[in-house]
């Protein structure tokens, strides 16, 4: 599983206001810097990291909620629950696909045709997530959601990207 | 899936750690609320949720981890343990039902199928000559290739095998969640976090 990313400048005489945009620009660069890979899907970790990494994003968000107006921080808790909500229909299907690809050579030969139809039904159904995932990704993009984010964040902690600067771990 | 619960209290000009206390106070509650309802190992939502609050926990744990002297890093390995545990068991409740769809699915393909050649064999045998026994030939023929590639026994024996991996995961979850409370993992945590808010 994908290594949380360090949160740059968060110690322990932080302020609650403070650590709060620090975590939750990190967690976003940190989801968002798996979009390319995801899209790409050649390899199924890239949708996964992303996925845990929005889950992060969003355990954080629940609990800095009281650093923000609630009114206006609802809808970007929304936008990530929706990244969070199509990712996992995809990561059902290619964790089902990968265990029964790893199944079949203990099969029995009369049992292998029924694995082997199930994979090849799941792997039908898995590339018509992949339109799904793309469009949300391009409306992201299109919605300047990170820059709204970015903003946002920055209007209620004074914590800003440019200064924050998140990077993976080495 | 439960929403987390509302965290009260807090101060967000004030120090991170005693929000965190707060924070972390919650979300160890709502792993504990479930206690009374995993015991039973044929519910599916109740353990689904819980792995859901631990989740929440570790991830909190990891990011509130900077705010206190002692190590969280035990407790967040224990969280993860069980989250995986949890993780797996709801692979399991994921893909029992699907391999259920699917061979429902299979079946109404399988019926379809027989359908289709019983009609084509009545048409042949219609025909004039002495087709009869060659068309009842024909037909044993495709069927004996027909269940030769019946799709139903292996998922029939994959979804045997879930369900025995299911039983036996569920067993370690209980073990492992009944260690936990005998080792006092929740007061432990909370000595460490610098007691109850």
């Amino acid at each position: 599983m994908a290594r949380a990313w360090e949160v740059p400048g968060l110690g322990g005489r932080a302020r609650f206001r403070d650590a709060a945009g620090r975590v939750i620009l990190t967690r976003w660069s940190e989801m968002w810097s798996y979009r390319d890979g995801t899209q790409l899907g050649e390899d199924i970790e890239e949708l996964h990291a992303m996925r845990v990494s929005s889950r992060r994003l969003r355990a954080a968000m629940d609990a800095f909620e009281g650093a923000f107006p609630a009114r206006s921080f609802r809808p970007h808790l929304r936008q990530v629950k929706e990244i969070t909500d199509v990712l996992g229909d995809a990561r059902d299907l290619d964790v089902a696909i990968d265990r029964l690809t790893a199944l079949l050579s203990g099969m029995r030969d009369d049992e292998r045709p029924g694995l082997e139809g199930l994979v090849a039904r799941y792997r039908a159904e898995r590339a018509t997530e992949d339109p799904h995932i793309a469009a949300l990704f391009d409306r992201i993009e299109e919605e300047r959601f990170e820059k709204k984010l970015d903003r946002y964040i920055g209007r209620h902690t004074g914590v800003r990207l440019a200064t924050l600067r998140p990077r993976p771990p080495d | 899936m439960a929403k987390p619960r509302r965290v009260t209290g807090l101060d967000p000009d004030a120090r991170l750690r005693p929000n965190a206390r707060r924070v972390l106070a919650v979300r160890l509650d709502e792993v504990y609320s479930y206690d009374g309802l995993v015991a039973d190992p044929r519910n599916v939502t109740e353990p689904h949720d819980m792995r859901i609050a631990c989740k929440r926990l570790r991830y909190l744990l990891e990011i509130f981890g900077v705010a206190f002297e002692a190590d969280l890093s035990p407790f967040l390995a224990e969280v993860r343990g069980l989250q995986d545990l949890l993780g797996d068991i709801h692979d399991c409740d994921v893909q029992i039902p699907m391999l259920e769809a699917h061979l429902a699915w299979l079946g109404a393909r399988e019926s379809g199928a027989a359908r289709r050649l019983i009609g084509e064999t009545t048409s042949r045998r219609r025909r004039p000559g002495p087709a009869s026994e060659a068309a009842f030939r024909a037909f044993r023929r495709e069927l004996d290739e027909g269940r030769r590639a019946d799709e139903r026994l292996g998922v029939h024996a994959l979804m045997s095998r879930r369900r025995r991996e299911r039983d036996e995961l569920y067993g370690r979850f209980l073990d492992e969640w009944r260690r936990l409370k005998a080792e006092r993992f929740r007061p432990r945590l909370e000595s460490a976090l610098g007691g109850r808010p």
